[in-house]
């Protein structure tokens, strides 16, 4: 920014000057804007790469998929026009609003609670202790490699009947046999699952933790305030930015849970349908049942229901978000 | 850094995220285009469905047809059956299906249909050699437009079972043929002698296959002739309450199942018995481990009605975008005839359709089981349907995952009906 400043005078005077005799020493004022010019040009050559990829890959499909969305398309013949039909058939199919809310219930409840798993361990870490670094490295990596394909695979085994899970459960006397077979405890395994990954949250509140100002918790500690005090008037409201940060992050990501849902679930929304999270259903709709249209209006209104979600919160943040910069 | 975070940033933040959503698709599954041909190098992309040991066969018929043909490569890739079909949908809609493909006759007329195979008949007397291929088979793979698979061979319904478990749970194997009730007291037998660890069989309702068994049995067949549903919303969720007392206590449970899948309950060892296609000897033993494999007929409840048919499901197909239709087309011919690879799949791909590979398949053992299988039931094998209608594998599909729905109880049979008649309106609708 301070090198814009300082060539803006440059600009003006060599705007004014008129022609100048070709080899000249004078030339050379006209030469910010020319390499400005370059500058931006060599910018949007860099950019290119990405700028190709967006269009290519995201804009392009995307328009695709918002014009398909009001067309009745099998893959094999053309699409053909049929305007709000396919939202009609949402509004009726029961297995679309069956697979709402295990979203829902995905969403409301794993991202909280992942949240919370996430500023409690990064407070746990933010002591300074011997060995911190590796503890903070072993509670990112599952974030790593969480939503990759070999873990759901493992996890499937691990919550079988007979698993690790069963046998340590049965240990205690509790008999629930294997998860994987069963609709009412494959989603509170697939929030396991999710919450496990609290890594990535973790860190970034590790990193605002760092930055709240000691001299305020040394503040509170002179006016007599406890723990549990200091953390609710000193700790929420100067990381409230972060969590609203991650609460964002987190609920727009839990959204859009699939491989795992796909893997455990056998890509069919087993079993019984538990597993029929928003993106698998969107997902069989297209590719096992050739409805594309119905499955791109799906994915628009996704995107939408999304969008108005993350509006909301954006308004109920100007009561609870406390921005450091801020005057008011 | 997180101190200076501002409502502007955020906004970016959230934007991109949301943009950034799955809208694109699915991402895998995209084909790779076919091998450039350069001094008469060829590759061909070759896939199809099944389990370890059939990708064990076919590496052995693949290295065989590479030493015919040094110039020609194969690149074979397998998955299960859902998945398959999932991928080629994609590659279809994209243009990028693999040169040959293992097919099945229920997708047939939605990619023949659709100009996405090629035309095989091109090359009959050139390239593929039809003489040794029993006619009725042959004409399976006809459409209007001409012939776009072949199929490898045929099979028909029937009752597997384990003897090395039966004699564990000490019960008598069930003799075939007989009514539904003795089959059932047969399966509740061993669960009871068992005591929970291995159980008779598996809910004889849960496939559409149970049902048209059944419909056959009335003499009646699954589809009208116009290809429409030759059953009621009703008689559905009847067939579905009929598996229901077997459910409660006799067969494996669908949260078993769910565990295993895809490998069945009797590929998983958790049943004495499981009724399927005659061909899937081959894939039973190498998923059980099980030393021997027994076949019989199915029960029935009208023992005059022809309700058993010759089924032809494995067929070879081509891409019509190939690169390559003349090697495309003398790999489908080496698939079909070749007695060597008759000699390597035996009747795994069902009982060889073409008379050179049937000779070289020289069936022997488990094979020859199933031929003798299909030799006792002949009484029984009548028509065979019509050619499947557009749409049927999804069809299929979605019959199996209600009626797998209602084995976890997560639906009744009323409703499972109900959603089923709602989807079917939508694909055949259509």
């Amino acid at each position: 920014m301070t090198t814009d400043s300082a060539h803006a005078p440059a600009t003006d005077r060599s705007a004014d000057s008129g022609a100048h005799p070709a080899g000249s020493r004078r030339a050379g004022a006209s030469r910010p804007r020319r390499s400005r010019n370059r500058d931006s040009l060599a910018g949007y050559i860099f950019l290119s790469p990405w700028l190709l990829g967006f269009i290519g890959l995201t804009l392009g499909p995307m328009l695709a998929s918002l014009y398909l969305a009001f067309t009745d398309y099998n893959l094999f013949t053309a699409p053909e026009w049929t305007g709000l039909e396919n939202l009609g058939r949402m509004a009726e199919d029961e297995k679309f609003w069956g697979s709402v809310r295990i979203t829902l219930i995905y969403v409301l409840v794993g991202t909280p609670i992942k949240l919370a798993a996430a500023l409690a361990v990064a407070m746990l870490l933010n002591y300074k202790a011997k060995g911190t670094g590796f503890f903070r490295s072993a509670f990112y990596a599952p974030s790593l490699i969480g939503a990759s394909v070999s873990i759901a695979i493992v996890w499937r085994a691990m919550f079988s009947t007979d698993g690790p899970v069963d046998g340590t459960l049965n240990l205690f006397g509790i008999n629930l046999g294997g998860w994987i077979g069963n609709p009412s405890l494959i989603m509170p395994m697939m929030i396991l699952l999710a919450v496990w990954q609290f890594g990535a949250p973790m860190v970034i509140f590790l990193a605002g933790l760092k930055g709240v100002p000691a001299e305020l918790y040394e503040a509170a500690s002179v006016d007599g305030a406890k723990a549990w005090r200091k953390f609710l008037s000193v700790t929420v409201p100067m990381l409230s930015p972060v969590i609203f940060f991650n609460l964002l992050l987190e609920m727009i990501n839990a959204f859009q849970v699939f491989a795992s849902a796909y893997i455990i679930g056998s890509g069919t929304g087993g079993p019984g349908g538990a597993t029929n999270f928003y993106t698998v259903y969107l997902y069989t709709r297209a590719f096992a049942n050739n409805q594309m249209g119905y499955a791109s209006a799906m994915a628009w209104v996704l995107l939408l229901a999304v969008g108005v979600l993350a509006f909301i919160l954006f308004r109920t943040s100007r009561s609870w978000v406390h921005y450091a910069g801020d005057s008011k | 850094m997180f101190r200076t975070l501002s409502r502007r940033t955020l906004t970016g933040v959230a934007a991109l995220a949301a943009a950034g959503l799955a809208l694109t698709g699915c991402g895998g599954g995209g084909g790779e285009p076919a091998a450039v041909d350069t001094e008469e190098q060829i590759t061909l992309n070759y896939t199809f469905w099944g389990n370890d040991d059939r990708a064990a066969r076919y590496d052995e018929a693949i290295t065989a047809f590479e030493e015919k043909y040094p110039n020609i490569t194969i690149n074979d890739t397998f998955t299960d059956y859902p998945s398959y079909w999932e991928k080629r949908q994609t590659e279809a809609a994209g243009g990028g299906l693999p040169d040959v493909m293992q097919f099945d006759y229920t997708y047939l007329r939605q990619y023949g249909d659709n100009g996405l195979l090629l035309n095989l008949e091109e090359y009959f007397g050139n390239g593929i050699t039809t003489d040794a291929i029993d006619e009725s088979l042959l004409s399976t793979g006809k459409l209007e437009d001409g012939t776009f698979a072949i199929p490898t061979g045929y099979s028909a319904w029937s009752v597997f079972q384990n003897p090395g478990l039966l004699a564990e749970a000490g019960v008598e194997p069930y003799a075939g043929g007989t009514s539904w009730e003795e089959y059932d007291t047969y399966m509740a037998s061993v669960t009871d002698a068992s005591g929970g660890t291995v159980y008779g069989g598996t809910d004889t309702t849960q496939r559409i296959q149970d049902l048209e068994l059944k419909l056959r049995q009335d003499g009646r067949q699954l589809f009208t002739d116009e290809g429409e549903l030759n059953f009621t919303q009703e008689e559905l969720a009847e067939h579905w309450q009929e598996g229901q007392a077997n459910r409660d206590k006799v067969t494996v449970p669908q949260s078993k199942l769910e565990e295993i899948n895809p490998v069945s309950g009797f590929g998983g060892n958790l049943t004495t018995s499981e009724m399927s296609w005659s061909n899937f000897l081959g894939g039973y033993l190498g998923d059980s481990g099980a030393e021997e494999i027994t076949i019989v007929a199915p029960p029935t409840s009208n023992p005059d009605e022809k309700d058993l048919y010759r089924k032809v499901g494995l067929m070879q197909a081509a891409s019509s975008s190939t690169e390559h239709p003349e090697a495309a087309a003398a790999f489908v011919d080496f698939l079909i005839n070749s007695p060597e690879v008759g000699g390597i799949f035996g009747a795994t791909l069902g009982i060889p359709a073409s008379e050179t590979q049937l000779e070289g398949a020289n069936l022997e053992g488990p094979d020859k089981a199933v031929q003798d299988y299909l030799d006792s039931i002949a009484d029984r094998l009548g028509e065979a349907p019509a050619a499947p209608v557009a749409g049927f594998g999804a069809i299929e599909q979605t019959f199996w995952d209600l009626g797998k729905s209602i084995g976890l109880g997560t639906v009744t049979p009323e409703e499972a009906a109900q959603q089923f008649f709602d989807e079917a309106a939508v694909t055949l609708g259509s």
